[in-house]
């Protein structure tokens, strides 16, 4: 069985008590106790100002229990990349943020985009998969 | 004041993927100031498998700003020590469907913090789960 584990460990002194939260997970496919998501796409590019772009090139099996780790690379705090699901604003990445979210997919509409802003971001992505449709050739 | 998250995602489905350790401290939109507000952590026990409002954005006592630099953590933590990895909780904004949090699965998204996009949780079964949350967030 393929292994991918997620940790995160979040701080924060924004209340009386600091707060400190650790956990992992070990990414199963949708509706498993023992088979772990064995597909995955890595990628790393600048986009430029203006421009969105379909985060995902094929689609992968919708509803299941993809994973999407996406990170704003860019040094500059001003520039950040807005991120939709269909059209549904989700919101915005500056420069040196990260999400991590499950990726349902449901149907075409659910495809996950991102709009550059401020100036040419460099983005880098995950996705942890069971599945993806490819694009037939021309 | 300072609100900091650190990611290690480590995997063996490709060869050669080295794995991916990034931190970030949540800051305001378009500065380097710190992140001022938070709904402090929160869990909610979940027995319906009826969609409820994790966060309600109307309804916040500190009123966070729109669109900006807000972000959510969510973590599924099962209930009473058992985690069942096998069964989720969609969590949607403005009931746009974003995932399902199977057992044990964590969570951390971005948030307009627009009054419609309320976050949800809709349970998979009946049986009872319980999310543990966290958003923090700009005054408005």
């Amino acid at each position: 069985m393929a292994t991918t584990t997620a940790a995160v460990t979040l701080t924060s002194d924004l209340m009386s008590t600091n707060m400190s939260v650790s956990a992992s997970t070990t990414c199963m496919k949708a509706g498993t106790t023992a088979d772990g998501l064995d597909g995955m796409e890595y990628g790393y590019f600048d986009l430029v100002t203006g421009d969105e772009y379909d985060l995902i090139g094929a689609t992968p099996t919708a509803s299941k229990a993809s994973k999407l780790y996406l990170k704003n690379h860019s040094t500059d705090e001003t520039y950040f990349v807005a991120i939709t699901q269909g059209t549904q604003a989700i919101g915005k990445l500056y420069g040196g943020d990260w999400m991590f979210i499950p990726a349902d997919f449901h149907d075409a509409a659910g495809e996950i985009a991102i709009t550059a802003n401020g100036g040419t971001n460099k983005i880098c992505y995950a996705l942890f998969h069971e599945g993806i449709t490819k694009d037939a050739s021309a | 004041m300072a609100t900091t998250a650190t990611i290690s995602i480590s995997s063996d489905i490709a060869p050669g993927f080295g794995g991916i350790s990034e931190s970030m401290n949540l800051t305001q939109a378009g500065n380097l100031t710190d992140i001022d507000s938070t709904t402090g952590f929160s869990i909610r026990k979940l027995s319906t498998n009826s969609a409820v409002d994790l966060i309600t954005m109307a309804n916040e006592l500190v009123e966070p700003k729109d669109s900006v630099a807000a972000k959510i953590f969510i973590r599924n933590i099962g209930h009473k020590g058992v985690i069942d990895k096998s069964v989720g909780v969609t969590i949607g904004v403005n009931s746009e469907p974003i995932g399902l949090l199977y057992g044990g699965d964590w969570m951390m998204m971005p948030l307009t913090c627009i009054d419609a996009d309320d976050i949800t949780a809709t349970p998979a079964t009946d049986d009872t789960v319980v999310l543990e949350y966290v958003m923090f967030y700009e005054e408005a």
